[in-house]
């Protein structure tokens, strides 16, 4: 168990309002499968998996957290050491699509500057029951210049390709720096970078 | 007949004419029994809903269940009668902007019944029971042609939002006829009802009863194995009134635990903040070497300890292990400091595997426990409660 077994570990978040999918999405990846039942979230879930990618074993820590406004204090604290986050929100329920953009606000205020986002409009399997168009999500993601898939846990659509894509732009980024920690040169660097994502914002 | 002779020993308490609340915890303690509705009876006495003399007994569950109906009557049915009538030209109309309207609160209230509704179709997946029908349902809810149903109620908010402007009709009769269309969940027929739905209701009502704490998550898997206990009461003139007797049950063990489940109140004495620090500190004082294992691989409580103590352990155990636990945990008269042994004990239990574990397996095993006996984590628990260090 203590030896290392993989080169690269990256720690990912799944945020999002309780009840458009999160514990879904990550149970279909990390167990590849779907169950309609599960209890609700509360506080923090946390699971591993390990995927290759460009020839290196990666490492994710995937942390899963509760939606309701309660636990956003105890969620917050997590955000900080998170390099990739999957902010996630459902088709079929306009207001955890109009709450994106709180929970964006969110990472501004609690992640490093340079984790990398990416927005899932998740459940794409009821398109009978769908309020949120496709283009709305996608116009979004362009305005806040993010990556944007529509996924189904159910259905397993994207599942698989959004966190390797999310994984993958994490490695992008790492790549080229010098071997280490590669969380704490992140951390490093970051820092000395100017705030783009406030300025622009108010 | 070891057995035999415990039940006998709860009998002999629970007939006396003033109940010996000392002896009664001494024993529930232990364990209560499954059978003969034990658990349940218990419950209402360790909780204070039912007083010690037993006299009392008749007129307090009279004036409880009385009390209840009239929340029904007054919070579920009433509002709905407006509505169903569908005059809106009088001056309280859905799309009044009078805060004080009676739709505005209608609609506040589908906020939170939207978040219940939720949580309690999620509720212990693992059993059956709270899918099935009960033998008791609602019956003017039950017979109102779905209308008064809460979840009905929520459904059409969800779609009132996509239609309401476009075509700015009567919303109840837009809804109604999409509803119809688009139901996912198995409906149960007129004239019944699921448990989840009591369940729901109770939450509801609770919610509404206690504004400055609304329904907060996790409250369902609270009211679930209280609900769960005194539905399967075998004394049908119990079980007939399992839903008002486990809200009012429900609302006095909240009243010790809410704090838990207020933001606001995280940093104060009873909050959650201050319960995870002590079991810290205990964890500390039963296990040095554990405790430094998780302070050097910054293994926080709140990774694992707050969902334990939030929901008194409820969701790391399966149901009849939970009601097993929480007989203790009832029975415990400095409420809630065992809580606080059982989750060191959980931990202390699993140091060895701990002790060699990285932090993803460790957190792993923490935020899922592994199977085992029950008794052997209580027991774990009272041997550390014995040792006082500090
Ligand atoms: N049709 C469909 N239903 C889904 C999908 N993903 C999740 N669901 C359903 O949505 C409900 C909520 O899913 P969860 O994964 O528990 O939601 P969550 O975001 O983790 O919610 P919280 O833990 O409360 O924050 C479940 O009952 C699932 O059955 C999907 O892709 N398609
Ligand atoms: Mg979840």
């Amino acid at each position: 168990m203590a030896k290392k077994t993989y080169d690269l570990l990256f720690k990912l978040l799944l945020i999002g309002d309780s009840g458009v999918g999160k514990t879904c999405i990550l149970f279909r990846f990390s167990d590849d499968a779907f169950t309609t039942t599960f209890i609700s979230t509360i506080g923090i879930d946390f699971k591993i998996k390990t995927v290759e990618l460009g020839g290196k074993k990666i490492k994710l820590q995937i942390w899963d957290t509760a939606g309701q406004e309660r636990f956003h204090t105890i969620t917050t604290s997590y955000y900080r050491g998170a390099m990739g986050i999957m902010l996630v929100y459902d088709i079929t329920n306009e207001k955890s699509f109009e709450n994106i953009v709180k929970w964006l606000r969110n990472i501004d205020e609690h992640a490093n500057e340079d984790v990398e986002k990416m927005i899932l409009g998740n459940k794409c399997d009821m398109s009978d029951k769908r309020t949120v168009s496709k283009e709305r999500g996608e116009t979004i993601a362009r305005e806040h210049g993010i990556r944007f898939m529509e996924t189904s846990a159910k259905a397993n659509i994207n599942i698989e390709r959004a966190f390797s894509e999310l994984a993958g732009a994490i490695l992008e980024k790492t790549a080229g720096r010098e071997p280490g920690d590669p969380a704490d040169r992140v951390y490093v660097d970051r820092r000395q970078q100017p705030s783009t994502t406030k300025s622009c914002c108010n | 007949m070891a057995y035999r002779a415990r039940l006998k020993e709860f009998d002999d308490i629970l007939n006396q004419d003033v109940i010996d609340l000392n002896s009664l915890r001494k024993l529930s303690f232990q364990g209560i029994p499954d059978d003969q509705g034990k658990r349940a009876k218990c419950w209402r006495l360790l909780l204070n809903y039912l007083p010690l003399e037993k006299e009392k007994w008749d007129t307090q569950l009279e004036k409880k269940r009385a009390l209840y109906k009239q929340f029904i009557e007054e919070m579920v049915v009433m509002p709905g009668e407006k509505e169903s009538n569908g005059d809106v030209t009088m001056g309280d109309h859905p799309l009044s902007i009078n805060p004080e309207s009676e739709w505005s609160t209608f609609f506040k209230d589908n906020e939170v019944l939207l978040q219940i509704d939720k949580d309690v179709r999620r509720l212990c997946p693992d059993i059956s029971f709270f899918q099935q029908p009960t033998e008791f349902p609602c019956l003017e809810i039950v017979n109102s042609n779905d209308i008064k149903r809460l979840h009905t109620r929520v459904q059409r908010r969800v779609l009132n939002c996509a239609n309401v402007e476009r075509k700015g009709l009567g919303i109840t009769k837009i809804a109604l006829s999409v509803k119809k269309a688009c139901e996912d969940y198995a409906p149960m027929a007129e004239g019944k009802e699921a448990h989840w739905e009591v369940v729901e209701r109770i939450l509801f009502l609770y919610a509404k009863l206690n504004p400055g704490q609304g329904y907060v998550q996790g409250m369902n898997e609270i009211i679930g194995p209280i609900y769960h206990a005194f539905a399967s009461d075998p004394d049908i003139l119990f079980r007939e009134h399992a839903e008002s007797d486990s809200f009012f049950c429900f609302t006095n063990l909240m009243s010790e635990i809410r704090d838990f489940f207020i933001k606001s109140l995280d940093e104060t004495d009873h909050g959650i903040n201050k319960m995870m620090n002590r079991m810290l500190v205990q964890l500390k004082n039963s296990d040095m070497d554990v405790w430094l294992r998780f302070q050097q691989l910054e293994l926080k409580p709140q990774y694992y300890s707050f969902r334990w103590i939030t929901l008194l352990l409820s969701q790391e155990f399966p149901l009849p292990d939970v009601l097993r636990i929480w007989d203790s945990l009832f029975s415990d008269e400095s409420r809630f400091d065992f809580l606080i042994y059982v989750c060191c004990g959980m931990i202390v239990i699993l140091r060895n595997q701990l002790l060699s574990g990285d932090f993803p397996s460790n957190l792993k095993l923490l935020q899922n426990f592994p199977p085992m006996d029950v008794q052997d984590i209580i027991s774990k628990a009272v041997e550390l409660s014995k040792q006082k260090i500090f």
